[in-house]
């Protein structure tokens, strides 16, 4: 028997919307939430950003006491008459789960040829995970991925729970969220740097879909470095593996990969886009064998899972977009620390590296220099 | 081997499914059948005859006082003859949601529980009338195959036993049988036989009202463990015996109230 973790104030990301993110990446085309209307609506429209439709059950209070299995029935073949998807996920609101209702049942019922991933989640869980967790059980039930791959998941799932529990955001009762430094001064001190002829690592560590513009500061570093004539001072490490993770996020790692071809060279490939909770030792195990005497990092996507061990003796300048992340990194010991605001909506739905405003700044005053 | 038994016994609040229930799974385990009775009602009332008076903590208590609950031996006990016990439990009055508290506890149980799978008997002790998607939270979930129905003669348990159908057949739920258990009412056996017969059931047992079945609920324990030796154990072996034998079980039609005043008139 273990006793529950201490309770978290300021509101986190739902199971509810983490589940919805992996339908997606198990490629899913169409997700019903079967909720009430307004049920987790923002990230539901940022999803259709990203290819995929969420529609909803749209449940009012006659919905809530006399339940909704007709509704969600309706939908499913209304959403297989409109779109014919060829995979569908339904979702658990809150209230559909408070009211026990049965989601496989109206599947059954509804009786579509393609495949339904069903989710029984309400967003009530401590960890966001429990969200990705069930959604995977499901996808295994109906065959979409193999037991070692959900296995390797789970895995993940555990390790990005304990990075969030040690260094994130769900580390401390209440974190002030925060803009970090101004971009326009950590970039000049990395310009100084460079020009000092020191050494640094440029480390992206992303999380999946959010590498799009994370990796705009490896190419941007990159630039830079070259404009200066020092790019051999700089060493590339990227979780970019394309053999890892589940279909979309495999894809991403394609794409990236494709954009930087030209321009940068990735020296240490550290994992796969849903490696970032683990690929810390790596890191460590990098920089212990070869890169020791470096003198700075920069560290783009999580850099809270890095351990600081690795990174013992460089000045760090760290990339995030979790304005709740700017205290936690402060705290382990990160001298720098950025957020590319709303960094989320505009890499949903792309295929290409997109500007951040942190890359922006550096090619900007490396040009006025 | 038999195939396993997972039956739930629904009936009005206060009609006496409880002590049905515990005495049919002590009757089965005199018989040398593997049996648990899981309970769901707040008073954790379906296991305590079991156990010698003694109450388990239920899960929904664990849950409240923020456990995680792991291991088995944490909410199941063993009482009477080897009787699994396990008890639900419930919220306060008037705060949360006892429907909630079934499915969230019962899900749990699956999780834990290794023993269910070893079971030949498992009784879902389920609260009261079908009220909302909690209460039906056992079956579906998959963990019940089949239901019995407890009923007296009078109007308001019959009531609530046919609204019990009109639950089961909309979640295509089969009706093993209805259990009367008597409140010495007039010419109840016949009006609670018709009942079970216009339902396309059967009555399959019918419970005379007897004071020793309180006298030994009083003291802790099952009629069968304390008073084996009278009538009464006799129609619980019975029934006992029924439930595990039961092949027929039906999709039950429920009668319009106008029909099920005039049987009860």
């Amino acid at each position: 028997m273990q006793q529950k973790n201490l309770s978290i104030m300021h509101p986190r990301p739902s199971s509810i919307v983490a589940a919805l993110y992996t339908l997606r990446d198990l490629n899913v085309e169409v997700a019903i939430l079967h909720g009430p209307p307004g049920c987790s609506f923002k990230h539901a429209r940022l999803l259709e950003e990203d290819g995929i439709r969420v529609v909803t059950t749209a449940l009012d209070e006659n919905g809530f006491v006399f339940g909704g299995h007709d509704r969600l029935v309706d939908m499913l073949q209304k959403v297989e008459e409109r779109f014919s998807p060829k995979r569908i996920g339904v979702v658990g609101t809150c209230v559909s789960m408070i009211i026990g209702e049965e989601l496989h049942e109206a599947v059954m019922e509804a009786n579509l040829d393609a495949p339904v991933i069903e989710v029984e989640v309400h967003a009530g869980y401590n960890d966001n995970t429990k969200g990705v967790l069930f959604a995977l059980e499901s996808a295994l039930d109906v065959g979409i991925i193999d037991r070692q791959e959900f296995e390797r998941q789970q895995h993940l799932l555990n390790e990005a729970t304990n990075v969030e529990k040690k260094y994130g955001a769900a580390s401390k009762e209440y974190l002030e969220p925060s803009r970090g430094d101004v971009k326009y001064t950590v970039a000049k001190r990395v310009i100084e740097m460079l020009k000092e002829g020191k050494k640094g690592i440029c480390i992206l560590n992303a999380k999946k879909e959010t590498a799009y513009m994370f990796a705009d500061i490896t190419l941007a570093l990159q630039e830079v470095a070259e404009n200066l004539g020092v790019e051999d001072n700089i060493v590339n490490f990227a979780n970019l593996d394309t053999e890892l993770g589940l279909p979309r996020v495999r894809q991403h790692a394609e794409h990236i990969l494709a954009d930087m071809d030209d321009n940068v060279k990735i020296d240490e490939i550290i994992g796969g886009l849903d490696e970032y909770p683990i690929a810390g030792q790596q890191v460590r195990q990098l920089i212990e064998a070869k890169y020791r005497d470096f003198d700075f990092a920069v560290i783009s996507g999580v850099p809270h899972a890095i351990p600081m061990e690795a990174l013992e003796g460089m000045e760090l300048i760290s990339i995030t977009n979790g304005p709740r992340q700017v205290h936690p990194l402060k705290d382990m010991g990160h001298e720098h620390v950025l957020v590319e605001i709303d960094l989320h909506p505009k890499t949903l739905g792309v295929t290409n590296i997109v500007e951040s405003e942190f890359g922006a700044t550096l090619r900007q005053l490396a040009r006025e220099e | 081997m038999n195939p396993q038994k997972r039956i739930a016994i629904y009936g009005k609040g206060g009609i006496g499914k409880s002590s049905t229930a515990s005495n049919v799974a002590a009757a089965c385990a005199d018989e040398g059948y593997n049996v648990m009775i899981i309970g769901c009602d707040p008073k954790s009332d379906s296991s305590i005859t079991l156990l010698g008076g003694k109450r388990i903590p239920t899960i929904l208590d664990l849950l409240r006082d923020g456990m995680e609950i792991e291991e088995e031996d944490e909410v199941v006990f063993e009482g009477y003859k080897g009787v699994k016990c396990v008890e639900v439990g419930g919220p306060e009055p008037g705060i949360g949601c006892a429907g909630r508290g079934i499915i969230v506890a019962i899900q749990k149980l699956k999780k834990i529980s290794q023993s269910m799978k070893e079971m030949d008997l498992i009784i879902y002790d389920v609260p009261g009338d079908i009220v909302c998607g909690g209460f039906v939270a056992p079956i579906r979930k998959g963990l019940v195959s089949e239901a019995y129905v407890l009923t007296s003669g009078e109007y308001m348990p019959l009531y609530a036993a046919n609204n019990i159908c009109k639950g089961l057949s909309r979640i295509n739920t089969k009706l093993s049988g209805v259990i009367c258990n008597s409140r010495s009412v007039s010419r109840e056996e016949k009006i609670v036989s018709k009942f079970a017969n216009e339902i396309g059931s059967e009555l399959v047992a019918f419970i005379p009202k007897e004071q020793i079945v309180q006298d030994c609920e009083r003291d802790g324990y099952s009629v069968l463990e304390k008073a084996g030796d009278t009538d009464i154990a006799e129609v619980y072996r019975t029934l006992a015996r029924n439930i595990m034998a039961s092949d027929c079980a039906v999709d039950p039609r429920a009668l319009e109230d106008e029909r099920l005043r005039e049987l009860t008139r």
